[in-house]
């Protein structure tokens, strides 16, 4: 694996626990490349969880080695990983973690405080990925006036808002119906470009065959690392929508 | 400076959208601060009349008293001692007075018993009495000339002698002085800086010595100085009586102890400030226990925003000012309650209300204004604002060590 990969685990281990030590991930290698759209599956249990907290920078390896754009983060302070984390990575979560007492537009703002952008700025950029996702009308709604599909859509909004490398998205349409969650996968497809990678973690294999690649999990092991595609891009049946090359993000045609 | 800018926005954010909550945690602080103001502020207004008054009557008086030299009986002045002392520089205007011994007063024959054994002062005094003591007539007259030039049985009597009298304005009334019938011409108002003349009788210094034998000297001295040279005067002033002779002079000015128990009157001050400051702690452990809750409460959002990249510092900091807001703007409400209170209690008792008291906190007295504004509200500031940092230390500490992991049930 060269230093070029976006995420990189070599021997990885996650241990949890003093008296009897319990192997969340036990020596884990791999990488995830710019622009790839992977799929992380496994029962519960099998330390796709532990997987997901390390990759999105939540955690860090017991043992082991963990870069993130060639950087080491076991040398990185908590202000750094932090700053790294918001810069990165953007999460997405089974049950949206929206800030309750925020509209759509300041959840979404949340992802550019500390920034040192002026109000107007951070306004504007919040309005440009709710508008991506279909949500700019619905922009001064707060999460308990909106349904689960748009707060799903609005916490897509808050993830991409600061143009990361990586979408991580923990069972993205786990708490949607059929029709919301086949609309969320849309967006994922449309949100795909060959500069923003997306990591799905899931059980839901339908789910996990929308990816190009498919790694799976059991009792803290990778058991499988499949590439079920080979293209970038080209499984987005959103269409038009996307990542100009330049960062700008376009808009897309959501339905729902 | 942006990033500081959106925490306090993020703070305040916070507590708007738990606005009762938010309102419950700050009455801590409101009732802390606004005991301590309203304990300074009540304390000074209600001896606001007294300083008031010390400003209309002036700091400028002196009196003089004769000691006489060691030993001697019915010490007094020479007879020319007003002259001398009126051309004493920095004098403004000087009245002499001599107390008589010995003299019973009694308003009619039948109480003279009664008023030997509680007897009334009587006095005899130059014509610039009033003047020099800056205080009215509140019926008749003042002696006059006449009075003053053939020395007439008349008297001049303070207030509380004239109600203890039962003297009525305009009655045509006498009072025996060792059995002499004199004729009340006037009452004089309060004479504040020196009350014993309230329960005076004032008489001309020729009836005195006329009818009592007493000599036309007096005994002591009222001087109004400069206000700028009170102290020049008062030390000049033994050399100027007795011209270097052995008799001693006593001064003193008696607005100085008009002063003095105005300030020494603190106690209560200090006791309602007490109760305020045990009122802003007790607020401090509700704010605190509060937080903590709303901590826990709110771990996914602390989890949310550690997620989207605010480092631990930033959560801490976060919630430090949530507490900080809540003693600054409870703290602000404090001194507008105080402020209430000072306004709507002076009303009911009738004081002029002080809204920039002098804060005496034991030996240290803080003037009443530093940077413009009132040092009492900046004290009261400062306290509500040390409680609420120190209490959204913990809570803050907690919400930063959350782990993001934890609180954000992936998987």
């Amino acid at each position: 694996m060269s230093d070029g990969s976006l995420l990189q685990l070599e021997e990885v281990s996650r241990i949890y626990g003093d008296e009897v030590k319990v192997h969340a991930l036990d020596r884990v290698s791999m990488s995830i490349e710019a622009g790839e759209f992977v799929s992380i599956v496994g029962p519960s249990g099998s330390g796709k969880s532990t997987m997901l907290g390390l990759l999105g920078l939540l955690d860090l390896p017991s043992i082991g080695i963990m870069r993130v754009t060639g950087t080491s983060v076991r040398d990185l302070s908590d202000y750094e990983r932090s700053r790294l984390r918001g810069d990165v990575v953007g999460f997405i979560f089974q049950q949206f973690h929206l800030i309750p007492h925020l509209d759509a537009r300041r959840n979404v703002e949340t992802a550019l405080l500390y920034r040192n952008l002026s109000p107007g700025e951070r306004r504007r950029r919040a309005m440009e990925a709710l508008d991506i996702v279909g949500l700019a009308p619905r922009s001064d709604h707060r999460p308990v006036q909106l349904s689960g599909g748009e707060q799903q859509r609005v916490a897509i909004a808050r993830a991409i808002v600061t143009k990361p490398k990586l979408l991580l998205a923990d069972e993205p349409t786990g708490a949607l119906d059929s029709s919301n969650a086949a609309n969320v996968m849309e967006i994922f497809q449309d949100l795909h470009t060959p500069i923003r990678a997306i990591a799905i973690v899931t059980h839901d294999p339908a789910v996990a065959a929308t990816a190009q690649r498919r790694i799976s999990m059991k009792d803290g092991q990778i058991v499988a690392d499949e590439q079920l595609r080979e293209s970038n891009g080209s499984t987005s049946f959103g269409g038009t929508m996307g990542d100009d090359g330049n960062g700008t993000l376009t808009a897309p045609e959501v339905s729902g | 400076m942006r990033s500081v800018l959106d925490l306090i926005s993020v703070a305040l954010s916070g507590l708007t959208s738990r606005v009762s909550r938010t309102l419950l945690i700050m009455l801590g602080p409101i009732i802390g601060v606004s005991a301590i103001v309203a304990a300074v502020g009540l304390t000074e207004s209600a001896k606001g009349d007294l300083q008031a008054d010390l400003a209309e009557l002036g700091t400028n008086l002196i009196t003089a008293d004769a000691a006489g030299s060691f030993g001697a009986q019915n010490p007094s002045f020479p007879e020319d001692v007003v002259e001398r002392v009126s051309s004493l520089s920095g004098v403004e205007s000087v009245t002499g007075v001599r107390a008589l011994d010995g003299i019973i007063t009694s308003p009619y024959d039948a109480a003279t018993t009664y008023y030997t054994a509680f007897p009334t002062p009587v006095l005899t005094a130059d014509p610039g009495f009033l003047e020099v003591m800056q205080i009215e007539l509140l019926s008749g007259r003042w002696l006059n000339d006449f009075d003053y030039e053939n020395g007439a049985r008349v008297a001049v009597i303070g207030v509380d002698i004239a109600n203890e009298f039962n003297y009525l304005a305009g009655d045509n009334r006498t009072l025996l002085l060792d059995g002499l019938e004199f004729g009340i011409v006037g009452v004089y108002d309060n004479v504040r800086l020196a009350d014993a003349f309230n329960t005076s009788v004032l008489i001309p210094p020729l009836a005195a010595d006329n009818e009592f034998d007493t000599g036309l000297e007096t005994n002591t001295l009222y001087i109004r100085a400069d206000p700028e040279r009170v102290e020049e005067v008062e030390d000049n002033l033994p050399i100027a009586i007795n011209l270097g002779g052995s008799e001693e002079v006593n001064t003193s000015i008696p607005s100085d102890a008009l002063e003095a128990s105005a300030k020494a009157d603190s106690t209560l001050q200090v006791i309602v400030a007490s109760m305020g400051i045990l009122a802003l702690i007790v607020g401090g452990v509700g704010i605190a226990n509060v937080m903590s809750i709303s901590v826990i409460q709110r771990s996914a959002e602390i989890g949310i925003r550690r997620a989207l990249g605010h480092g631990r510092g930033l959560i801490a900091w976060q919630f430090l000012l949530e507490a900080v807001a809540v003693g600054f703007f409870g703290g602000l409400a404090g001194v507008g309650v105080g402020i209430f209170i000072v306004v709507f209690a002076s009303r009911i008792f009738d004081w002029t209300h002080v809204l920039d008291p002098v804060l005496v906190i034991g030996s240290l007295e803080f003037s009443s204004h530093s940077m413009g504004v009132p040092t009492v509200y900046l004290l009261g500031m400062g306290a509500a604002l040390l409680t609420s940092v120190v209490a959204g230390l913990y809570p803050s500490v907690k919400a930063a060590r959350l782990e993001p992991l934890e609180t954000l049930r992936l998987g």
